[in-house]
């Protein structure tokens, strides 16, 4: 499958700084990581030494480091230290699949493949991102009725709905074919109280789909 | 007061919880170790007697014979340190406290069966309880989202208490039965939260860089 686009990965309140966290695109595993700086990345979630998930790994100031044997990789994606050899100058071919990252309507989004322009969107208040296993147009059928819309505009990936709490932004992530993640933001300032209300209809809205009761 | 003697296997997820939390509190366990797998000591006839439920941890102190993780936390705590800040003084997060340790204890129980089933040879049914064990993470990732919102950091409160340091074990465990972290935003930022309470300690299948 050609993956080509910017996708959501994660709201970006939830990948604090030092941090990092898989997800899947279409079957595309990606790592998404959080620099000391504040700068989010994007990576194939794969160290070149041995396979092992880089999201398993820890990222420490401007680099992350996978978990089996610690080599080190920068911002680039070069490797920079392989501790098992420390008076090595690690040879550029040493590097992580790297894509591009941009943060957009509280989200980080990851360009695969022919990616285009980065996503602009309003600026938005995290809610929380919501994590169902059933497909994702059974989950989005039954969105906008979880949260009092007529229905939703889609936007490649993101799906904006007029909702009894304003406009709501739904970053859409197909994880494989039985499985997503809704990424939930609404636009402009949002209370504590209204991002609960939200956080709560949306949990709703993944038991309902998941017991097959939503349409 | 001598040191209380645990019965204890170190991939044991119930052993580790009370090691680790007997580290949070600083209380010091005499360990005897029981070759629970493959050797199945703990259905040896000695264990047995101490323990017919045929299950680790077992904690001895004296006359006394404790075989729920639970109610060895609630002990060694009330009996050692009932100052330790782990243990609130507000009634009301205390109360908060014990009932997401009993969660802990009971609906979160299905995590350890499901680990058991994974990896030491227990019987059951792996995909039914993977999907009990994705329901009660779920419930606490639910709930962290909500603390969130408050400006909570735990499941009781503002602090770190037992009850997190119980509900610690079955999440950080999880990719042990087949449950990836990836689905789970709010439990990740709290597991990195309870990793600094003074005293932690992993266990095998637990990073100790994160």
């Amino acid at each position: 499958m050609s993956i080509n686009g910017w996708f959501p990965l994660a709201l970006s309140d939830a990948i604090t700084a030092g941090s990092s966290a898989g997800a899947i695109v279409k079957g595309l595993e990606v790592v998404v990581w959080r620099d000391d700086a504040g700068n989010a990345h994007a990576w194939e979630d794969r160290c070149p030494h041995r396979g092992m998930k880089m999201s398993f790994g820890f990222v420490r100031g401007d680099h992350i480091a996978c978990l089996y044997h610690g080599w080190q990789y920068g911002v680039d994606g070069q490797c920079q230290k392989i501790p098992a050899h420390p008076e090595l100058d690690v040879p550029k071919s040493i590097c992580v699949n790297t894509y591009g990252a941009a943060e957009a309507g509280g989200m980080i989004w990851a360009a695969l493949g022919e990616a285009g322009d980065a996503p602009t969107l309003p600026d938005a208040t995290a809610v929380r991102s919501l994590y169902i296993e059933v497909p994702l147009n059974t989950a989005l059928a039954a969105l906008p009725s979880a949260v009092g819309a007529k229905g939703f505009t889609p936007e490649g990936p993101v799906a904006r709905l007029d909702s009894r709490w304003g406009m709501l932004l739904v970053g859409l992530q197909e994880i494989g074919e039985t499985s997503c993640a809704l990424h939930i933001a609404v636009a402009g300032r949002a209370t504590p109280e209204t991002c609960a209300q939200i956080a709560m209809a949306a949990a709703r809205l993944r038991d309902d789909v998941e017991a097959g009761v939503a349409a | 007061m001598t040191d209380p003697v645990l019965y204890n296997y170190d991939l044991d997820i119930d052993c580790y919880t009370v090691r680790m939390i007997a580290g949070c509190l600083g209380i010091a366990l005499e360990l005897r170790n029981v070759d629970m797998f493959p050797g199945n000591e703990h259905l040896s006839p000695e264990m047995l007697a101490l323990n017919p439920q045929g299950r680790l941890p077992v904690l001895v102190e004296d006359s006394l014979v404790l075989t729920q993780p639970l109610s060895i936390i609630l002990h060694l705590a009330e009996t050692r340190c009932p100052e330790h800040p782990l243990l609130p003084t507000d009634p009301g997060i205390g109360a908060r406290m014990l009932d997401w340790m009993t969660f802990a204890a009971r609906e979160m129980g299905v995590a350890g069966a499901a680990r058991a089933t994974a990896m030491l040879g227990a019987p059951g049914d792996l995909d039914a309880l993977r999907a009990q064990a994705r329901r009660a993470l779920r419930l606490v990732d639910d709930h962290l989202t909500l603390q969130g919102f408050k400006g909570l950091g735990f499941v009781a409160g503002p602090e770190v208490t037992l009850a997190d340091l119980m509900l610690f074990p079955p999440f950080a465990l999880s990719r042990d039965f087949g449950i990836d972290h990836d689905a789970f935003p709010a439990l990740r930022n709290w597991a990195r939260r309870v990793r600094k309470t003074k005293g932690f300690s992993t266990m095998p299948g637990i990073p100790d860089y994160h």
